[in-house]
């Protein structure tokens, strides 16, 4: 069951990409575009070009030069949507208040440079796992990628956790489902890339890597298209004595 | 190998930290405490004659080096403690201005967006304060501009006075002249 070209396989590979098509849809359908556009692209493009790999994979036509090709289009494709996504959710976050988001910019972009010279030295220091280029430098590059999402995606969380900003419903679903899929994907891929395993064991890498990515297209559905969590009870959230505490604050301020 | 290893390591615990945000979410805040009971009263007038580079300049007249140093290293660290105060304040205060705005009525909206962004400039100007006050704490003669800081928080106290009286109207609102 447990292996390549299973059905386990095949339906992990199609399902969650399929899934994620199906979402865009509801997005689509739902108006919710105006609010995620970037998702939007990102959700049909990454399942339409996992979908072309997949494609590629099964045709016995294809052949291996060609679908490591295939594959390394998808894979910068799939970098640029993932961090113009982080972009979408930091801009949601912070571009409501002018106060921060200058700020919140700069640091993000510090932390991304920081990351890729990060994820540079670690790709120097990664054995090749393959006589191929083509196929250890996928590898690689797979690695370096999920290390600068991994660590963008966590930077955003801290910074949002240091301002203690909310995060809204959907926000906070796509930023936990992209960081799992990062967190795992970079832990397979780490093993992958570094361990020269057997090839049974790559293939339980995949169907971990293949099962963490469908986990993470079922809370985005669920945090997009679920029931919106309630956060406020009642209109008015300050106690009555709110004005007499600030009162008192102002009084003793204005103190001569 | 070891490389595979230090990286599962970081993306394990990258994971745990979002499976705990995640759960932490989903469970319901504990305790019922209204976050205005939270915030910590400051005394300003104490804080600006901390921060007054006129008395600083007395101290150093008056005192011989050695105490001077030994005098502002109390005084920054009292400072560092004001400004820690006033950042969990404008912490509470995002809270409220976000539970305000969440709750949907344009009538707040306005005052509850600018509490909520004089909250962050607060607690940004604050970050950049205490960062100032702990490398003057290593070198005490240098002086520590934390008179944005001051401004920032009287404008801070007046939204959400205005956020206050417009969520309660009936309150009787006083303000001293000045």
């Amino acid at each position: 069951m447990l292996q390549a070209h299973s059905l386990l396989w095949h339906y992990l590979w199609v399902a969650p990409n399929v899934l994620l098509l199906v979402l865009a849809a509801l997005i689509w359908s739902r108006r919710l575009q105006k609010q995620f556009p970037v998702f939007l692209i990102f959700a049909a493009g990454i399942a339409i070009e996992q979908l072309v790999v997949y494609i590629a994979d099964i045709l016995p036509a294809v052949s291996p030069i060609t679908w490591w090709r295939i594959f390394w289009i998808g894979l910068l494709i799939e970098a640029l949507l993932k961090f113009a996504l982080i972009g979408e959710i930091f801009g949601l976050v912070f571009g409501l208040y002018s106060s921060v988001a200058k700020l919140g910019k700069l640091l993000i972009s510090g932390a991304g440079v920081v990351l890729v010279l990060l994820a540079a030295v670690v790709a120097a220091y990664t054995p090749k796992d393959n006589i191929h280029w083509i196929v250890a430098g996928a590898h690689v590059l797979e690695q370096t990628i999920y290390i600068v999402e991994c660590g963008l995606i966590l930077f955003l969380f801290g910074l949002v956790a240091y301002f203690k900003l909310t995060w809204s419903h959907s926000s906070f679903g796509i930023a936990l489902g992209l960081g799992i899929s990062a967190c795992v994907h970079l832990a397979t891929w780490a093993l992958a890339a570094n361990g020269n395993f057997a090839a049974q064991y790559r293939t339980l890498l995949d169907f971990v890597h293949m099962a963490a990515y469908h986990v993470c297209v079922l809370i985005w559905f669920y945090y997009i298209l679920g029931p919106q969590k309630s956060t406020t009870k009642s209109p008015v959230i300050l106690p009555e004595n709110n004005l007499e505490l600030w009162n008192r604050e102002l009084e003793r301020l204005l103190q001569p | 190998m070891n490389l595979a290893i230090v990286l599962v390591f970081a993306a394990l615990i990258a994971l745990g930290i979002l499976v705990r945000l995640a759960v932490s979410r989903s469970l319901p805040a504990k305790g019922n405490s209204s976050p205005a009971t939270i915030i910590r009263p400051i005394d300003m007038e104490a804080f600006r004659n901390l921060i007054n580079p006129a008395e600083d300049d007395y101290l150093r007249r008056r005192l011989a080096p050695k105490e001077f140093r030994s005098v502002r290293r109390a005084r920054l660290r009292a400072i560092a403690a004001y400004v820690q105060v006033a950042a969990r304040n404008a912490s509470v205060l995002v809270r409220m201005g976000e539970s305000a705005l969440a709750s949907g009525n344009p009538q707040f909206a306005e005052s509850a967006h600018r509490l909520v962004n004089d909250a962050l400039l607060l607690r940004r100007n604050a970050t950049f304060a205490l960062a100032r006050i702990y490398l003057a704490l290593a070198w005490p003669d240098s002086g520590v501009a934390a008179v944005r800081l001051v401004d920032c928080y009287e404008r801070l106290s007046g939204s959400a006075m205005l956020l206050g009286r417009l969520q309660n109207p009936a309150a009787v609102v006083r303000l001293s002249p000045r």
